[in-house]
Parts: C-alpha cells; sequence; structure tokens
C-alpha cells in the first residue's frame, strides 16, 4: 500500500452485526474482528463477533483466531482490526486487555486499527481509537443507521452468534450467514 | 448457575407468551427462580399484569413480589418512573421496611447519585449489618463507578465473613480476569473447585486461566484440568476439548528439543482431536473443513 492515508470503509452490514453484538450483551464487554482484502486500499471490512464473556482468556481466543485465520485465508483476507466494546456505556477507555489484543493484530498488521464502541448521548458513534488519530473512518452506505435501527426495534441483536455461542453449541454458525436475509 | 435444560424450558415459556399464549405469572415466578436477567422482558409481562386490576388482585400476596421485581426490571431498563411507582406502591404498603429501603438505594444507583446512594446502603447496614444484598450493592455501586480496586476491596471483605458465597467468588475470578490479574483468579477458581469439586465450569475456567498464565508447570496443570472437565461432562464439552489441543501444542512447542521420554503421550491430543472431528461432523458440517485446518496448524510435528 502505497504512502497516503489509509481510510477505513465500512460497510453497513459489517457496522450494524457489530452494534447488534454489543446490544445483544448490554451488560458485559464485547469483541469482535474486522476483516479486509490487504490487495485493496481501500477496504471493506466484513466483521466477526468474538466474545460476550471473559475476554481476557487466551484459550477461546487463539482457537477462535485459528479458526477465522483458516477460513478466510483461502478467500485472501486477514485480520486487519480490532473491535471493542466496554461493560459500562460511559467507559471510553481502552482496557487492558482491549490493548492487548490490538497490539498482537498491530504486530501482524501495521495498519491496524481498534474501534471502541461509544455511546454518547442517544446516539451511537464511533471513536477511531489506536495509533492513528483523526476520524478516518467511513460509513460507506449513510443510510446505515436508519437500518440499524429498522434492526432493532425487530430485536433483530438475538439472532447475532458469536464464538462464545458457537463454542457453546457448535451448531451455531459465527459466520451468521443468514442475518441479513 | 442455569442448565441447558432450564434455559430451553425458559425461552419456550417466552417464547409461548410473546406470542399470546398466557404463563406470564409462570414465566416471571421461573426466572424469579433462576435469578436470570431479563428485565426488558419482565418489564413489559409484569407490568401487564400489575395494570389490570383483576389479574393483580388474583395474586394475593404474591402481588408485592410482583411489584418488587418489575421495580427492579425496571431500573435494569432504565424506565425510573414506572420504577418509582412501584417502590411508592410498596412503601404505602410496607412503611419502615428495610426490603423497600434496599430498592429505594437501588433507584439511586440507577439515577446515577452514587453518593446519595452509598449514603443510603450505609444507613440500611448500620441497622443490619449482615445484609448480604446490600454488601453486594455496594460491590455493584463501586463497579459502576469503574473503580475496580473499591470494588475487589468490598468483595474480599465480604468473602471473610460470608466464604462459602460461590456466585462471589465467581464474580471476583471474573473481575481479575478483566483486569488480567491471572493468578489472583486462580485462587478463585481454586477455593471453587475445592468447594465443589463436580461443577465442571469451575475446572474449565481454572484450566482457561492457567493457560493464559503460561509457562510449562501452568499448561501441564491446565491440561489436567480439561481433562477433569472432560470427564464431568462425558467428553461433550467443545472447549475443554480444544484446550487439551491447545495445551499439547504449546507444551510440545516449550518441550522442543528436550529429552523424547520427557515428552506427554499423543494419546490424549489425538482422542481429543478426534472427538472434535466426530461432533463437527455430526452437527456442523460447514465447519469441518476449517476445524481441520485449524487443528492442523496447533500439531506441533515432534
Amino acid at each position: 500500500m502505497a504512502g497516503g492515508e489509509l481510510k477505513y470503509d465500512m460497510s453497513q452490514n459489517a457496522y450494524i452485526k457489530l452494534v447488534l453484538h454489543a446490544l445483544k450483551h448490554r451488560s458485559s464487554a464485547v469483541n469482535g474482528v474486522l476483516l479486509v482484502d490487504p490487495t485493496t486500499t481501500s477496504s471493506r471490512l466484513p466483521t466477526l463477533s468474538l466474545f460476550h464473556n471473559h475476554l481476557g482468556l487466551l484459550p477461546p481466543l487463539e482457537i477462535s483466531l485459528i479458526m477465522i485465520e483458516e477460513y478466510y485465508i483461502a478467500q485472501g483476507l486477514g485480520i486487519v482490526g480490532y473491535f471493542h466494546a466496554n461493560e459500562r456505556f460511559d467507559d471510553a477507555e481502552l482496557d487492558n486487555v482491549a490493548k492487548n489484543i490490538g497490539d498482537h493484530i498491530y504486530r501482524y498488521f501495521p495498519q491496524a486499527a481498534i474501534l471502541l464502541l461509544y455511546t454518547r448521548d442517544a446516539s451511537k458513534n464511533w471513536k477511531l481509537a489506536g495509533s492513528d488519530g483523526g476520524s478516518r473512518l467511513i460509513l460507506k452506505e449513510p443510510a446505515a443507521n436508519i437500518v440499524l435501527l429498522d434492526f432493532i426495534s425487530s430485536q433483530k441483536w438475538q439472532d447475532v452468534v458469536d464464538f462464545d455461542d458457537h463454542l457453546d453449541d457448535i451448531t451455531k454458525d459465527w459466520l451468521n450467514p443468514d442475518l441479513f436475509k | 448457575m442455569v442448565t441447558k435444560t432450564e434455559e430451553t424450558q425458559l425461552n419456550r415459556l417466552e417464547g409461548q407468551v410473546e406470542n399470546g399464549g398466557g404463563g406470564a405469572w409462570d414465566y416471571l415466578c421461573f426466572v424469579r427462580k433462576l435469578k436470570v436477567r431479563r428485565s426488558d422482558k419482565v418489564l413489559k409481562y409484569g407490568l401487564s399484569i400489575l395494570n389490570d386490576p383483576k389479574k393483580r388482585s388474583s395474586l394475593g400476596p404474591e402481588e408485592w413480589t410482583l411489584y418488587e421485581q418489575v421495580a427492579i426490571a425496571a431500573m435494569d431498563c432504565q424506565c425510573l418512573d414506572v420504577a418509582k411507582d412501584c417502590i411508592n406502591v410498596l412503601q404505602k404498603r410496607f412503611p419502615e421496611s428495610k426490603r423497600v429501603g434496599r430498592l429505594e438505594g437501588m433507584l439511586l444507583e440507577a439515577k446515577g447519585s452514587w453518593t446519595e446512594a452509598e449514603k443510603a446502603y450505609l444507613s440500611l447496614l448500620e441497622d443490619n449489618p449482615l445484609d448480604q444484598v446490600i454488601h453486594k450493592r455496594r460491590v455493584a455501586l463501586a463497579k459502576a463507578q469503574g473503580n475496580m480496586s473499591e470494588a475487589i476491596e468490598f468483595i474480599n471483605k465480604y468473602l471473610e465473613i460470608f466464604m462459602a458465597d460461590s456466585d462471589t467468588w465467581r464474580e471476583l475470578a471474573e473481575i481479575y480476569v478483566s483486569l488480567q490479574m491471572y493468578k489472583q483468579a486462580a485462587f478463585c477458581y481454586e477455593e471453587l473447585i475445592l468447594a465443589q469439586p463436580t461443577v465442571p465450569l469451575y475446572h474449565l475456567a481454572y484450566a482457561d486461566v492457567l493457560y493464559t498464565l503460561g509457562g510449562l508447570e501452568n499448561l501441564q496443570a491446565a491440561k489436567k484440568y480439561y481433562s477433569s472437565a472432560i470427564e464431568l461432562t462425558g467428553g461433550k464439552n467443545t472447549r475443554a476439548l480444544f484446550g487439551i489441543c491447545l495445551c499439547t501444542s504449546a507444551i510440545a512447542q516449550l518441550t522442543k528439543g528436550r529429552n523424547k521420554e520427557e515428552k506427554d503421550s499423543p494419546d490424549l491430543q489425538s482422542l481429543a482431536t478426534a472427538a472434535l472431528e466426530k461432533d463437527y461432523k455430526q452437527r456442523a458440517s460447514d465447519k469441518v473443513s476449517v476445524l481441520g485446518s485449524a487443528l492442523k496448524s496447533l500439531k506441533v510435528s515432534s
């Protein structure tokens, strides 16, 4: 990737999925990873929800990252970023667990980003934390928030499956293929 | 802790009520019994009963329990007016009640008035220093303000008195894990395993913490606890099976080049791998190839 700013495009579905995951587990911290096709400069980011319990434990994290890598390597995608939402709604700090995981990913992919879901007032806003400042996150489809509201009112968050759910019951698919059908 | 059967039962009941099939009171009693947190549903169904005078009077003395349950659910959903109304009703019926006083403290908490809430709890504790629920509310208060060290301090003081409270040991362990204080978390899980050695979740959590701590001794101990978790769950626990594979791989990495006799036998890992593959083939066949390549990447050539 040549010089210049790296912009992060987030597809509507990716964005919605992350917020729905956080909504499903509103009394705990949640995390997930962002994927990218490293051969393009502007990356569309699909996302994968990881956990809502014990985010600081290594074994489930290792298993999930290995499985995600194995699955997506065949498609030429790699893990580019890390998404985290804190347990308390007004907590805008990245805790140590998030920092450690983020650093790990950053080591393998220097343009990695950490996204922290931070609720300010009644609207959900993204704050781009991590090695770069400034707001370089672009929502490809600006109507995403409207679609999100629609999903929230139909309680769509109950259908989000994360890796924790998969490890508890392997019949649940962490790829969430039917979430947006 | 809730078993899978209980959870399925609860979900079925919830679906039934949601689709107009009745059973709201049964659902609310079940939620109370299992102590699960389904505040949006409790609020919805509870209010539908409380706002209907006929349904309300048919509850008899259980009406007050429902008011309490709905008040707490309302606070969890930030419907503070509803909570205030329920508490007022309870206050009229039970003036000077400590239990209602507790609810008032929780309402202050829900509003974010931390100092007033703390004052309310402390005064309740003066009259009843062994009230477990109030002690736990003080911990929750500290946690809500992000003051983890204070929360830990309160929990430790609580456990000096109520050392058999396994839920509190679990809460403490989870806080330690979130702060990456793994040694302390391990201690909590050790206490839990000592108190209740046949609960597989404690073995599993302990093994996870040991693995996270790392180092050869911890990894070998982790392997033992993953094995006991597998034994206690009849081989059905996916996390424990994965844990075995991770441990074996990590141990092999650490002992590379050492004397061959010291190496563990590969039986355990192949058994775990086989069990995982069989389970995935049966229940998640689209993921079998991902599983296969993941497990292959874990196998370290000896």
